[in-house]
């Protein structure tokens, strides 16, 4: 709906690995449509990190959610496509999907639920912000290890074509495997494995933490053991959704560090989801910044970083606090993110309602426009500098749109302490 | 605490329970109106006669003396004879015993099987047909008094279309299997089924009906968790989410609440036997009641009472024993 | 006691779910027939009438075999029987008019059902209440009692109660036929006094435990702390303070236990032990001994109970939904 008029272009490179084009996402709720994720596009390149940034409510999370079609209802995908390069994938399909193959990309949304549930552990893996809650408390980490080891052994042992939607372990095998220990899911040199797994990503006397359950690890230690399952399928692409947010400063870095060195060591990509622009900058090569459920800007980290061009961005970057400069005041944004619900979205920039230097062409859907390289913006400003004499009217969005009405319940009260800090 | 510890104390817990239960039926006596003697004696019997009665049976003694003496024959299973028969109550309770179990047990099997198949599809099926006749099927399960519908059932499978008999079990579950490799024949099994079906139905229904609302509604909570996205995540496939890892959690409140329910079987046997005539403890207590032959309430009650709190200790062990969280407190 | 939070939750539920209509609906029509039964009824439900036995409910047809005098002798005669609007439910053995019995017991059941949970409920609370708030030896006293208690079916030891203490019934004269608006109707309703008292006293235990937990955490709250060292008396911080918070699990346990001793009740007086015969499972009782050639006698008196245990059962998940007081799974049954 938003790019009829310039039709977004994913800047190509051969080097991608993943190329996702207007991907939308929609939740169908009580309260009505809601648009999570509308028309996000962005690639992401081999051994390469691509961050996500936005704030809570942007769309960043659903967007990882929806690489790995694991959006549950009442969401569901809509609409775009995910690329992704895999030459014995392309070769498998060319004959029987040629409309989901382009060269050596396969379009992930065009294959069947099944197909693309095989996909998950060998090709894209994830790992999940709270640990506590991503492992299943009743079982033991080693066997939930080795149940994702197993995953990839058995897909490396069929065929991807063959996998049938219960990828040949249907209920009648579950019930054997719990009378006879040889017909179990997971067999004795998965569990091994997952022993090895743990000791890889550092964790003190593998053999005997695997048999212990969830609760008996700490935070820090559950996170790299979650991180020991995503890498059990030696995955493509390993979508990170904020990964250290529930962790305390010494072991955010710890955790990072570990990414940083298991990605050197794997050569897989990373999409990290995250909302901490320190972390984006500790490992990003590029980045995409979601507001309102769209990519506002992306590009390399450079790009992004040193020389953004929408004010939510430069807005985002403003409100870091720069240890550097401790003198220096926080400066965040005003107002908060839109609820996403489609009827209270106008046709016009999300971010107008917000942005300083909101002007009378924001009220026509900004398209994104290149900046040149790779990097791409949704803002007019990229055509031309701030026209003051084209403002809106200080206050021209307060109570005339109903997304504003609608988040202004416990909002408002936030926002003008916001105001009143930042207004000095 | 250790699991062993625990079972210990749970044990100990256990038989003071069972000690209360003995103590509150042997009080029920003393609190029913009219004394044992009027059921027992003519009702043109001298008061010589009635005083000689009374001292046969005991009853001319000090409660406590009473108390005490029907506690130590409880301890050798020495439960009185029968003021009707005069045969040894023990012997009549437990002669019972087996027909109730097998109806419990049938029936029990009868809602498992169904039931939590039956709460995960309409879990896995929400909004679905599927689902709307599960959650039909549960609502109406659980507010149908089981005796009815055992009537239902006779009205309709043996009356009308003749499929399964009607009336008292003809052989028990301990013979049927004997004959298998007495005589080689499964004929006693066939016929130990055909008695069984519909008062293991009429039983199990109400638990078929309870574990699916338990089991889906459990589920559905399960199945929005984030360690579900997590399976799915690593490429699991679906049966193992759903079984090993939401089921599973699924269950472990389930089996406490069943223990709780525990009563509601043993209470439902009791009348299903009575619509059944089957010839178990619930029929035996209730002829007790109405002949106020004291030695076989007091043994049936006990027997049941004992059961419920030894099969709950049970439940318990295995809860501690699957649940890891399990806080032993 | 409710907030107006959780009356607007209530009204959002009940607009949102077409079950708790039809919970609603149920309950009303039951509600209905039991207090104006004497007005609603076609008959008297006690009148028996062997002319007009074992007639077949409106829409439905019967085989019946009859002695008559044919040719001066006594022959067996095979005759068809249609209902009619006279008995719309069919009469039962003895001719008395089913529906009118349908509508009779629904005051049996819904009175036992509702005073009968009500007692439970003051029972079980007052003492869970006091056995959570003071704790220590009075919590250990009452909950091994409380145990006890639990290890007798709910059924069994109601049958084995009501059988060893004997029915005990109490006439209640009828408003409406002392009034002169229904003549010809029953002069007074029958109540189940023993019955009513032994589902109460073998379910006040599951009101007694929520009582406690509720009692038990509340005890620690800042607000009964500093209610206590107000220096206000227990009996006052557990009737203002304890109480009202604990409102909403109980509420929902009392919906529930309406359905569980309808269910109780009906059993109890299919085995004979109720005192009453005007109750939905007296008439089950009866009727059962026609079951080949009289369906009706059994099957109408069970719908009723389903349809009203249904009801109520509709309305506990509705108020559940609502007030989501917490409760895991159910209790009771039957």
């Amino acid at each position: 709906m938003v790019d009829d008029d310039i039709p977004s272009t994913v800047a190509t490179s051969e080097e991608d690995l993943l190329r996702v084009e207007d991907l939308e996402t929609r939740f169908f709720t009580e309260e009505g449509q809601v648009n999570a994720v509308d028309g996000v596009s962005f690639a992401v390149r081999e051994s390469d990190v691509f961050g996500i940034v936005g704030e809570s409510g942007s769309g960043k999370s659903v967007t990882a959610l929806s690489l790995l079609d694991l959006v549950e209802s009442p969401g569901r995908i809509t609409g775009g496509h995910i690329w992704y390069r895999n030459a014995d994938l392309a070769e498998e399909h060319r004959e029987r999907t040629p409309e989901a193959v382009d060269g050596d990309f396969v379009d992930v949304l065009q294959l069947s639920e099944g197909q693309r549930r095989a996909l998950r552990g060998p090709s894209f893996s994830m790992i999940f912000q709270d640990a506590m809650s991503a492992f299943n408390p009743s079982l033991t980490v080693g066997e939930q290890i080795a149940e994702a080891v197993e995953v990839q052994r058995r897909a490396e042992a069929n065929p991807r074509s063959v996998r049938s939607k219960t990828q040949g372990y249907g209920l009648g095998s579950y019930l054997s495997g719990l009378v006879l220990p040889q017909r179990d899911f997971v067999n004795r040199q998965s569990k091994l494995e997952a022993i090895e797994l743990l000791e890889k990503v550092g964790i003190p006397d593998p053999a005997e933490r695997a048999d212990e359950y969830p609760s008996q690890f700490s935070g820090g230690m559950l996170q790299r053991a979650m991180i020991a399952m995503a890498l059990a399928g030696e995955p493509d692409v390993l979508v990170a959704d904020e990964p250290t947010t529930a962790l305390d400063v010494t072991i955010q870095a710890q955790i990072l560090n570990l990414l940083k060195d298991l990605q050197a060591e794997t050569d897989m990509s990373i999409v990290l989801i995250t909302h901490n622009l320190g972390v984006v900058a500790r490992m990003c090569d590029r980045v995409g910044v979601m507001y309102a459920g769209e990519i506002v800007e992306r590009g390399t980290l450079e790009d992004v970083f040193d020389d953004p061009v929408h004010p939510y961005t430069q807005g985002l970057l403003g409100s870091v606090p720069d240890l550097d400069r401790p003198g220096d005041r926080l400066h965040p944004i005003k107002g908060n993110v839109p609820d996403l619900i489609d009827s209270h979205m106008d046709d016009r920039c999300y971010f107008a309602d917000r942005c300083p230097k909101a002007m009378e062409r924001c009220l026509d859907p900004p398209g994104e426009r290149q900046v040149g390289g790779e990097h791409a913006a949704r803002c007019v400003l990229v055509d031309g500098e701030y026209d003051e004499s084209e403002a809106l009217a200080d206050g021209y969005f307060e109570g005339s749109t109903a997304g504003d009405a609608a988040a202004s319940e416990g909002s408002t009260a936030d926002a003008a302490a916001e105001e009143a800090t930042s207004d000095d | 605490m250790s699991l062993a510890k625990f079972l210990v104390r749970r044990s100990l817990q256990g038989l003071f329970v069972i000690w209360g239960v003995v103590t509150a039926v042997f009080m029920l006596r003393f609190v029913t109106p009219g004394s044992p003697v009027d059921f027992v004696a003519p009702l043109d019997a001298s008061p010589e006669l009635r005083a000689r009665i009374a001292a046969e049976l005991g009853l001319d003694q000090p409660m406590y003396i009473q108390y005490l003496d029907y506690l130590w024959g409880l301890l050798q299973l020495d439960m009185g004879y029968s003021y009707i028969s005069s045969t040894p109550a023990a012997a009549r309770v437990f002669a019972r015993l087996p027909a109730t179990i097998e109806l419990a047990v049938a029936a029990t099997v009868v809602a498992i099987v169904f039931s939590i198949p039956l709460g995960v599809i309409s879990a896995t099926n929400r909004h679905e047909p599927a689902d709307y006749a599960a959650t039909g099927f549960s609502l109406v399960g659980i507010s149908t008094p089981n005796f009815w519908l055992g009537i239902m059932l006779v009205l309709l499978v043996s009356v009308q279309l003749g499929w399964f008999p009607t009336g008292r079990r003809a052989i028990g579950f301990w013979p049927a299997v004997q004959l298998i490799w007495q005589e080689g024949t499964l004929a006693g099994i066939v016929v130990w089924l055909r008695y069984i079906t519909l008062p293991a139905i009429t039983l199990g229904t109400y638990f078929t009906a309870l574990i699916t609302r338990l089991t889906r509604s459990g589920m559905l909570d399960e199945l929005g968790k984030e360690y579900v996205r997590a399976a799915r995540a690593k490429g699991l496939p679906e049966t193992l989410v759903r079984y090993k890892h939401a089921l599973r959690n699924t269950l472990i409140p389930i089996i406490t609440i069943l223990g709780l329910q525990l009563g509601t079987l043993i209470g439902g046997a009791v009348i299903t036997e009575a619509v059944f005539t089957w010839p178990g403890l619930g029929t035996l207590v209730i002829d007790a009641i109405n002949s106020r032959d004291w030695p076989i309430i007091q043994g049936s009650l006990i027997v049941i009472g004992a059961g419920f709190v030894i099969v709950n200790t049970i439940v318990d062990g295995l809860y501690a024993y699957i649940n890891p969280q399990v806080v032993y407190e | 006691m409710i907030s107006d939070r959780l009356k607007r939750n209530l009204k959002k539920e009940f607009r949102n779910s077409l079950l708790a209509k039809v919970g609603v609906f149920l309950m009303l029509l039951v509600v209905l027939s039991a207090t104006f039964a004497p007005l609603l009824a076609p008959h008297n439900p006690t009148q028996t009438n062997p002319e007009q036995a074992q007639l077949p409910p409106l829409g439905f047809e019967s085989e019946r075999e009859t002695s008559e005098f044919v040719d001066g002798e006594v022959q067996t005669v095979s005759r068809s029987v249609e209902g009619s609007m006279e008995h719309p439910m069919g009469t039962d053995a003895v001719g008395r008019d089913m529906a009118s019995r349908i509508l009779y017991g629904a005051r049996t059941s819904l009175l036992v059902g509702l005073i009968g949970s009500a007692v439970a409920a003051i029972t079980g609370v007052t003492v869970g209440l006091t056995a959570g708030y003071y704790g220590g030896r009075i919590d250990d006293g009452l909950m091994r009692f409380a145990d006890v208690m639990l290890a007798f079916p709910s059924l069994v030891l109601a049958v084995a109660l009501v059988g060893l203490l004997g029915p005990l019934t109490v006439p209640i004269p009828d408003p409406f036929v002392t009034a002169g608006l229904a003549d010809g109707m029953p002069e007074t309703f029958v109540f189940p006094v023993t019955v009513t008292l032994v589902v109460a006293l073998v379910n006040w235990v599951w009101f007694a435990r929520i009582a406690r937990g509720e009692a038990l955490s509340l005890r620690q709250e800042e607000y009964v702390k500093a209610a206590r060292s107000m220096g206000a008396s227990d009996g006052r911080i557990i009737l203002r303070h304890v109480l009202p918070n604990s409102f909403t699990p109980i509420l929902v346990l009392a919906t529930i236990q309406v359905a569980a001793i309808i269910l109780l009740e009906s059993a109890l007086s299919f085995l004979g032990f109720s005192g009453t015969n005007l109750s939905w499972g007296f008439d089950i009782a009866q009727g059962r001994n026609y079951l080949a050639t009289s369906w009706w006698i059994a099957s109408i008196p069970g719908l009723a109970i389903v349809a009203a245990v249904i009801g109520i059962n509709l309305i506990g998940d509705w108020l559940r939904d609502a007030l989501d007081p917490g409760i895991e799974g159910e209790s009771g049954g039957m």
